[in-house]
């Protein structure tokens, strides 16, 4: 392995672990995840290691329905968090618009960066960089946590992001860079 | 097979009469509004206004929450047959997750009725089937007055997840159109649901 896999490797497990750490202050009682390869790290915690106990974490086919399931769960009053990636977003624009955002319900979802430094898809940048436009448009409000945040204040800003969806009885989004940059 | 017997109001008076303290979320267009229509404004109901295709996977959220809450013996969800295709693959999750307390009612008339009538794919498929395959616990068709009133007998004790496929005439009540704040119209559920939960 070169010097710059390890690296990378290495920052992808310390962000790993920092977004994990975040959630677990969250200590959500429901996690809803898509299937994600540079989520892996994270989503392992959640599915087979220790962060699966006391909680409920299952897959969702598609964004729109997690949206939707996620909704329902608020409603009720319980804690659920979704983890997808942004090639997704456009999949959830529709029932976000129609359901959590004008019946302020809040709603929280760590969203992972593709389509940056170090992609390996030669395709995925053509929606996962206009992220921020497609969200922006929505009026979807966001957060984002990669190289310009020192990571030992990823975890506390998870935390304060999901409080700000309670403060603010909406759905917010945490932009989180996984891979580098 | 028996002919379509069944219209929509009659068959949400049913519904509501059957289940007047469970949480029951409505599918949006004509079946909001004559359940509206024929019940009145109730704090239990929670009106879905557009999220079209993503009835039932709120439904499933909710009674995903309630499970082992007292009011959350029944989750309802009504449902129409072409809202249930756009987002059909909440069968798949509903079976996986098998909430005791979820009942989805699709009410089937094949149609898009409140676009114009056009056509949906429902009249090639078999809902109860797909039901039974994801998972399940229980699902069955209705065509008669009479297996509307076992099915909702059924529905009220039998453990869940149900499904009950009601085929339906495209006779429409006349209604005025709904336009509560959404916003108040979840805060009204949510404050229903502390009441239940306190009382």
């Amino acid at each position: 392995m070169s010097d710059e896999q390890a690296r990378l490797d290495g920052l992808l497990a310390s962000r790993s672990a920092a977004v994990i750490e975040g959630i677990e202050r969250i200590d959500p009682d429901h996690i809803l995840h898509l299937a994600s390869s540079t989520l892996k790290l994270v989503l392992d915690h959640f599915i087979t290691g220790p962060g699966a106990d006391g909680r409920r974490v299952f897959a969702m086919p598609r964004e729109e329905e997690g949206v939707a399931v996620t909704a329902g769960l608020e409603l009720v009053g319980r804690r659920p968090l979704m983890i997808f990636q942004d090639n997704g977003i456009g999949n959830l624009l529709t029932i976000l618009q129609t359901f959590p955002q004008p019946y302020h319900i809040p709603l929280f979802g760590i969203v992972t960066r593709r389509g940056g430094l170090g992609e390996y898809n030669s395709m995925i940048h053509t929606i996962s960089e206009r992220s921020e436009s497609i969200v922006d448009a929505a009026g979807v409000r966001y957060f984002q946590l990669d190289a310009r945040t020192p990571l030992e204040y990823w975890a506390s800003e998870i935390q304060r992001a999901w409080t700000f969806s309670r403060t603010t009885h909406r759905p917010i989004f945490m932009l989180v860079n996984l891979m580098g940059g | 097979m028996a002919s379509i017997m069944l219209r929509r109001a009659e068959v949400l008076a049913k519904i509501d009469a059957g289940f007047p303290t469970s949480p029951i979320f409505l599918t949006l267009g004509g079946t909001a509004r004559e359940m509206l229509a024929m019940a009145g404004r109730k704090p239990n109901q929670l009106v879905n206004l557009d999220a079209m295709g993503q009835t039932v996977s709120i439904a499933l959220g909710m009674a995903v929450g309630l499970e082992g809450r007292a009011h959350g013996e029944r989750v309802i969800a009504i449902e129409g047959d072409g809202s249930l295709i756009m987002g059909l693959s909440v069968m798949s999750t509903v079976g996986h997750l098998a909430p005791r307390n979820l009942v989805v009612f699709v009410l089937d008339n094949g149609v898009y009725l409140a676009t114009g009538g056009q056509p949906t794919a429902a009249r090639d498929m078999d809902f109860a089937a797909v039901a039974l395959a994801s998972g399940w616990a229980g699902a069955r068709d209705v065509r008669t007055p009479a297996e509307l009133d076992d099915a909702l007998a059924w529905s009220t004790d039998a453990p869940g997840p149900l499904l009950v496929r009601v085929f339906i005439t495209t006779d429409q009540i006349p209604t005025d159109f709904f336009l509560e704040d959404p916003a108040i119209l979840a805060e009204d559920f949510r404050r229903w649901l502390q009441h239940e939960d306190a009382s």
